[in-house]
């Protein structure tokens, strides 16, 4: 795929992200399975790989599916104290915090990478911030920075 | 005064620890540096004899990191058995840092190590020498008073000491090891905590996005990915890195961009709140990279997030070891 | 005549002229590390460097190479071979060693000619070289000691020898005279010239003071696999790779496959390995046979001055001495050989470990 191609892309309108997410198995799977049952709407541009908690992210899991073709990440876990492996989720917002200024700090857009907390009854609050992630990652146009050349 | 006789004095200090520490039976052997056989270089050497101890030397061109030698314990420093030696070590300030976070990490037993601490004076930046010389051979480099004097068929040139040392040598705070006599002979402190202004990365950071991306994919496109950081980095220890995972591959080990930023920015993901700023990564590099800001970069995050600095004690715990409930999450997502 | 001299101001005419027909490499300054990089603009060219930083294997053999591309459909795969291997090379301003480091490649692309590398074949046949003479010699350099000479031009299509303003130019090979004779805008050289570049030439070559005996190593080598020494050479080794990267006569490579999952389409590449690396000998049971950084170390010697002398009756080295003054710890391949030669004085006692 070229460049110019992309660059039409970014203006298509039609243009839709692919967002990559990673839920813990214990809150936001549950989440998002009672936003689902509840019928509520959610953009369907994320995909959701189900992970046993938030602390089973490798941080490069993030960066490979930058690198893979994902326009957006989002990691979805339970609220502080909540985690069914007790801190699984404290691990991991270090991490985060730390991946999150690094990718700042080398200058890519912030937006790219996304971390929330929601809870197996949050239904509404999953769909509320699906619904923004999917409205950053379009706003931030394809994701061209990890992308490899191919001819 | 002047560098050259800092120098000396380092010397015979590090030589008269050595032979105390050896003829006292110790330690077993001596990790240090000794005189390079090219200009611009030093090479670390094991001491296993008293006589031995005037080969040790210190010339600010010893910018590896000593403590990359303790994990994974080389075999030339175990008995015959496979159990550590007593192992005693030159250390400047950032091996001092590093044999602490080792024994946080439980990667070395503190009983074996003995540092011999001396108040180091700086590392030469060799990259920006090389690049200033340009395509002429250099000969011969030596420090007179407080300038590097570097010569070569016929020129001779001059380089004000203050200047053309590592930039993480220009703001370091920890010039001698932090740690107890207990385990360190020579000059050594213990240090609380250091105070530090990151006015450089702070000055990195205000620029645009495209401008800071711009400046990364500029420094770093000619990697190689020889990962010579990665082997002369002391807290890069593990037994797989995961650029070698293969069951399966998941790292791209080719030489475009998109490989060579991917492998740094998880390296320093790796080092954060670890990193002890030797500048090693950025000194042995056959390219000339300069990682120093990523270094500088690690070392902010550690004390403006978590007020951590790396290797002060052998006692505190890492951030990234550790967790508070009430640790800062501005980062994350919210309902408007 | 086939000498003929070449003003300094003329490269870019030089260049103007082959740049239709060939690929034009040449050494450049990039940040600092020269290169052998395909040419844009004459200007760039750095003919009075000392050795290249990269070794010039990178064109004939880059640190990536596509092998192949697939794309897939709902049935078929279809595979796009290499087209470009027809393509003209021209590898202008190489130093001796680094030509010579090419004659070990044919070897290991064509094993005595039983399995044959025809995508590095192909694009060797199809390449020249220019080469240049060392009128100053670095101290780390010694292949005078390895069979080479600063001015050595049997690897050579043509052959500059730098002589102030001008350069004499030979045609070496029938390939390079006929290039030579092409270019008919070239004035012959005098006698003067030819005079002045031998006596270069001898004086580059005086200038070469490191003297290794290798034979000796080589011999003492074929009984101290189990010696010691390893210990003792090793020792230093931090285990990067910058040694092999950057070795002229490194051909070892790895295979990977790239896929485009989202397009349907894939790549095998193949990229540079180096036995320090400690995935290099890993087996697929999780058995690593070169476990050490030692038997590392000792594979990169062994593998230079003893397997190859065996298998190809050449030595693996070139005497250039990139890794000398590469390596982060200052772990001097001179004083290796050199403590390998020692060996012999102890080898009466026999030692076996």
């Amino acid at each position: 795929m070229t460049e110019t191609v992309l660059e039409e892309k970014k203006i298509d309108e039609k243009w839709e992200p692919k967002i990559i997410a990673f839920l813990c198995n214990w809150c936001s799977y549950a989440g998002a399975d009672l936003a689902g049952v509840s019928r509520i709407q959610y953009p369907p541009n994320i995909r959701i790989v189900r992970v046993p908690c938030s602390g089973r992210v490798n941080p490069y899991f993030i960066i490979k599916s930058l690198v893979d073709g994902w326009d957006g990440v989002v990691v979805s876990g339970c609220h502080p104290g909540d985690c069914h492996y007790i801190s699984g989720n404290l691990v991991a917002r270090r991490r985060f915090a730390i991946l999150k200024e690094l990718l700042e700090f080398f200058g890519i857009e912030p937006g790219r990478v996304n971390f929330m907390w929601a809870s197996a009854a949050e239904g509404e609050r999953f769909a509320v911030l699906i619904r923004k992630v999917t409205k950053i990652v379009k706003e931030l146009g394809p994701n061209t920075k990890f992308q490899k050349e191919w001819c | 005064m002047g560098i050259e006789t800092d120098n000396k004095e380092i010397i015979s200090s590090i030589r008269e620890n050595a032979k105390l520490l050896l003829s006292e039976n110790q330690v077993d052997v001596i990790i240090g540096y000794s005189e390079g056989t090219v200009p611009l270089s030093s090479t670390p050497i094991i001491i296993r004899k008293e006589e031995d101890v005037d080969k040790l030397i210190w010339n600010n061109l010893c910018y590896i990191n000593l403590a990359r030698y303790l994990a994974p314990l080389m075999p030339q420093l175990c008995d015959s058995e496979g159990n550590s030696l007593k192992i005693g070590i030159v250390a400047k300030g950032c091996v001092g840092r590093a044999v602490n976070l080792l024994a946080v990490e439980k990667q070395i037993d503190l009983d074996n190590i003995k540092m011999i601490g001396f108040n180091c004076n700086g590392i030469v930046n060799r990259s920006k020498i090389d690049l200033e010389i340009g395509e002429k051979e250099i000969l011969d480099v030596s420090i007179s008073g407080d300038d590097i004097i570097v010569k070569g068929h016929n020129w001779e040139k001059k380089f004000p000491y203050d200047q053309y040392i590592n930039e993480l040598c220009k703001v370091c705070q920890i010039k001698s090891p932090s740690a107890t006599d207990a385990n360190c002979i020579g000059e050594c402190q213990e240090l609380e905590s250091i105070h530090d202004e990151f006015s450089d990365i702070a000055e990195f950071e205000s620029k645009s996005a495209d401008e800071k991306w711009a400046y990364i994919k500029d420094a770093l496109q000619v990697c190689t990915l020889c990962y010579s950081c990665r082997q002369a980095c002391p807290m890069c220890y593990c037994n797989l890195c995961f650029v070698d995972q293969n069951m399966p591959t998941w790292f791209g080990k080719t030489t475009q961009f998109t490989d060579i930023f991917t492998f740094h920015l998880i390296r320093a993901q790796h080092l954060a709140g670890r990193c002890v700023a030797c500048g090693a990564c950025s000194s042995v590099c056959p390219v000339g990279i300069d990682l120093n800001i990523i270094t500088r970069k690690l070392e902010k995050i550690a004390k403006e997030r978590f007020d951590y600095t790396s290797g002060l004690n052998a006692e505190t715990i890492p951030p990234m070891m550790d967790f508070k409930m009430e640790d800062e999450e501005e980062f994350m997502l919210e309902e408007d | 005549m086939d000498q003929k001299r070449l003003k300094k101001d003329q490269i870019g005419k030089l260049y103007n002229e082959l740049v239709g027909e060939y690929d034009f490499y040449a050494p450049i300054n990039k940040k600092g590390n020269i290169a052998f990089e395909k040419i844009e603009n004459p200007e760039d060219i750095v003919l009075d460097y000392l050795n290249s930083k990269i070794p010039p294997k990178s064109v004939l053999f880059p640190q990536n190479e596509v092998l192949f591309e697939y794309t897939l459909d709902e049935k078929d795969v279809e595979i796009t071979d290499r087209q470009d291997l027809e393509q003209k090379i021209l590898i202008f301003g190489i130093r001796p060693c680094d030509a010579y480091s090419f004659e070990l490649f044919a070897n290991f692309f064509s094993f005595h000619g039983d399995w044959k590398d025809d995508i590095y074949l192909k694009k060797k046949e199809n390449t020249t070289l220019i080469g240049i003479g060392c009128n100053t010699p670095k101290t780390t350099c010694f292949c005078t000691s390895v069979n080479g000479n600063p001015f050595k031009k049997d690897n050579m299509d043509v052959f500059l020898t730098d002589l102030g303003d001008t350069y004499l130019v030979e045609g070496i090979s029938d390939k390079g005279k006929g290039m030579v004779q092409k270019l008919s805008w070239l004035s012959d050289a005098s006698k003067d010239d030819l005079k002045k570049a031998e006596e270069l030439a001898k004086i580059a070559e005086e200038s070469i003071t490191t003297k290794i005996d290798v034979d000796t190593v080589v011999k003492n080598l074929e009984t101290c696999f189990e010696h010691p020494v390893w210990d003792e050479i090793s020792e230093s080794c931090i285990g990067c790779g910058s040694c092999a990267y950057l070795c002229p006569t490194c051909t070892c490579f790895d295979v990977i496959d790239e896929t485009d999952h989202y397009n349907n389409r894939g790549r095998r590449i193949r990229i540079w390995d180096t036995c320090q690396s400690c995935l290099y000998t890993l087996e697929t049971s999780g058995h690593n046979p070169r476990d050490t950084k030692i038997q590392r170390c000792r594979n990169r010697i062994m593998h230079k001055f003893s397997y190859y002398p065996t298998n190809y009756d050449l030595l693996g080295c070139v005497g250039c001495g990139r890794c000398v003054y590469v390596c982060p710890a200052n772990n001097d391949l001179r004083v290796i050989l050199d403590k390998i030669n020692k060996i012999e004085e102890k080898e009466d006692e026999k030692v076996v470990a």
